[in-house]
């Protein structure tokens, strides 16, 4: 019997080894290192281009030998800046438009943070003091296709900027159109906390009698607001004046919205939309991230028009005291890839030097330890994640699609990409150049862009919450070297 | 190491009905927030009974399936007649507990199965905990009444 009892021990034993081991190493093979660069992170994907396996290339990341380190990949000037701006950032109690008491995030004690408005071409240096944000920040400039070590990414361009901490960001404004500005360390919380604000690039020459106005949406505490205040905003116009209203989407979920009044979509991510044809009765929708640029013009006879930001906000367009009446929302929406005519590419994506498939979507497993429904690129899950690496100059294809049951707002840094087609329907609008791209469970679409910004840059979800449960991948130039850690001593965390 | 494996199995049914209190409550905070409210796409609103959700998700994901590990580890040692086999049918039905609770989010349908499944987990612990008495009570291992574990010292 005893050496029955032994044997039954030793049986027992080892099938609960059985049971523990494997369900241990499928946990432990979860768990992400506690630092890594993101250039060790999942497996490189060239898409059908040329690779050095040395990674050798020249410093400006265009192939064949040297390599250039993120950090340095800075705005090569030493000018002095042409505006000067001061960011403190405080994690405290802020007092929103409408009197409510929110814990969050400011940016010289206000969320949204100050507008900062300058001119294309003129070189903007902003000094970003951290006073007292625990987990750390970063200011990234969405949109703008800034140098590489200016993209303020925490654990991929810099470190994240400890309580007590400075870092100075410096770029010359590149483009022209409506941007923002939002933490990318712990973004998830720093963004819906109100660490964000908008940043405006005019042209050179302006158009003349057509006021500005920003709307950044926000929902604070599930509250939708509009700079802050909920419900309704006026927006000062003498009648028949046109008034340009440029919408951010600072949410993770789409934007929509719509007037009572005909408008034009003048501009799309920043880009001027080519011949804007009158809109009326239909949606516009913004990605999260995203931003559109609506003109309206206010009545000539004196009354105010409306413009829905989301369902509970808007914007009454009219003289000082006019009031503005409720408008339904169209159940159409305005297809970009059908609106204003086209117009010349500056590159030709017909002969594309890389074709990269991102497809996007959704099975049950483990990801950091926790069981789960997580997302997949291509198969795969966080952080077994492809990387896209092109070398400057390449016409890079990318097919994004999506089967993973919800929108994803798919934001690509330090470029803007034009839309080719959506569903095998090709665009025959004006050209549609994104940098925040809402792609729609069962659509496919097909963009391009073209490889001229060295570095390490992500394409992620911006459905910030989506981030962080890993729709996040990078795309890379070769010769290009990774300093920054996710994680380690800096609690690099940019999602 | 009987004992431990009746209770943990009892555990489960316990378990199973404090999942069902919780999205009882949760889902009752949602209709009456619903009722003053119109929830934002996308958003998470603090809804009344909010810590449903949190404590379905946690019970769920992590509780029931550690006792249901723990309890097939237990059920080797356990000289429980067919305890394994039962404790390993509990695991599976975990499982598919689990599975369709994600899948669910994306096709609300399959949570009619969830909830019916609820029921069978319910009972196969009840099952398999009240086993330890009868099997013993009428099964050939009911003679010696002795642990694995001293037999192994001895």
């Amino acid at each position: 019997m005893r050496h029955k009892d032994r044997v039954r021990l030793l049986a027992a034993v080892l099938a609960s080894i059985a049971v523990v081991v494997p369900l241990g190493l499928l946990w432990w093979s979860s768990l992400p290192p506690s630092a890594y660069s993101v250039m060790d992170m999942g497996y490189a994907d060239y898409g059908g281009g040329p690779h050095d396996h040395a990674m050798g290339a020249t410093a400006d990341g265009s192939g064949a030998g040297g390599t250039v380190s993120v950090a340095d990949l800075t705005e090569h000037t030493s000018r002095p800046a042409d505006v000067l701006v001061h960011l403190v950032a405080r994690k405290q109690s802020v007092r929103l438009a409408d009197g409510r008491l929110i814990d969050g995030y400011t940016l010289n004690g206000s969320t949204p943070g100050p507008q900062i408005t300058v001119t294309v071409g003129q070189l903007v240096e902003v000094h970003v003091h951290n006073e007292s944000v625990p987990d750390g920040i970063t200011v990234h400039w969405h949109g703008v296709d800034v140098p590489n070590a200016e993209d303020g990414v925490a654990g991929v361009t810099q470190d994240a900027i400890p309580v007590g901490g400075d870092f100075t960001y410096r770029f010359a404004a590149p483009h022209v159109g409506t941007y923002w500005y939002h933490s990318h360390q712990v973004s998830h919380e720093q963004v819906a906390g109100g660490l964000f604000g908008a940043l405006v690039v005019l042209p050179k020459h302006p158009e003349r009698d057509v006021r500005d106005f920003t709307a950044l949406a926000h929902s604070y505490d599930g509250i939708p607001t509009v700079n802050g205040r909920p419900h309704g905003t006026t927006v000062e116009a003498s009648p028949g004046q046109t008034v340009r209203v440029r919408l951010v989407n600072t949410d993770n979920v789409p934007l929509l919205a719509w007037s009572d009044a005909a408008y034009r979509l003048v501009a799309v991510d920043g880009y001027a939309v080519h011949d804007p044809g009158t809109v009326t009765g239909r949606t516009v929708e913004v990605p999260a991230g995203g931003r559109a640029d609506v003109q309206v013009t206010a009545p000539a006879d004196g009354s105010a028009t409306r413009v829905n930001v989301g369902p509970s906000t808007w914007l009454t367009i009219g003289p000082a005291g006019a009031t503005s009446r409720p408008v339904p929302v169209p159940d159409r929406a305005l297809d970009l890839l059908a609106y204003g005519t086209s117009a010349p590419l500056p590159f030709d994506p017909g002969k594309p030097d890389r074709r990269f498939v991102y497809d996007i979507g959704r099975r049950v497993g483990l990801m950091d330890g926790k069981p789960g429904f997580w997302w997949t690129v291509n198969g795969h899950l966080f952080p077994d994640m492809p990387m896209f690496v092109v070398r400057r100059r390449d016409v890079v294809l990318i097919r994004i699609s999506n089967h993973s049951g919800v929108v994803h707002p798919m934001h690509l840094h330090g470029h803007h990409a034009v839309v080719l087609a959506r569903n095998g329907v090709r665009s025959t609008g004006s050209p549609w150049w994104v940098d925040s791209l809402d792609v729609d469970d069962g659509d496919s679409y097909q963009i391009a862009f073209l490889a001229d910004n060295p570095g390490i840059w992500m394409d992620h979800c911006h459905n910030l919450e989506h981030a962080t449960q890993g729709l996040v991948t990078h795309l890379m130039y070769e010769g290009v070297t990774e300093p920054f850690r996710v994680g380690g001593p800096s609690h690099n965390h940019p999602e | 190491m009987r004992n431990v494996y009746k209770y943990l199995a009892y555990a489960i049914p316990v378990l199973v009905a404090v999942q069902a209190a919780a999205i009882a409550l949760a889902a009752f905070g949602l209709f009456s927030y619903m009722d003053e409210h119109t929830i934002t796409k996308g958003t998470q609103p603090d809804t009344p009974g909010g810590i449903g959700f949190m404590i379905h998700g946690m019970n769920g994901q992590f509780l029931i399936p550690l006792v249901a590990i723990v309890l097939l580890i237990v059920s080797f040692f356990a000289k429980v007649p067919g305890g394994a086999k039962w404790a390993a049918f509990i695991l599976l039905d975990v499982v598919v507990q689990v599975l369709l609770a994600f899948v669910s989010f994306g096709a609300p349908q399959l949570g009619f199965l969830h909830g019916l499944n609820a029921l069978i987990l319910f009972a196969l612990g009840v099952y398999a905990a009240r086993r330890v008495d009868t099997a013993l009570a009428t099964g050939p291992a009911a003679a010696p009444i002795q642990a694995a574990g001293e037999g192994a010292r001895a």
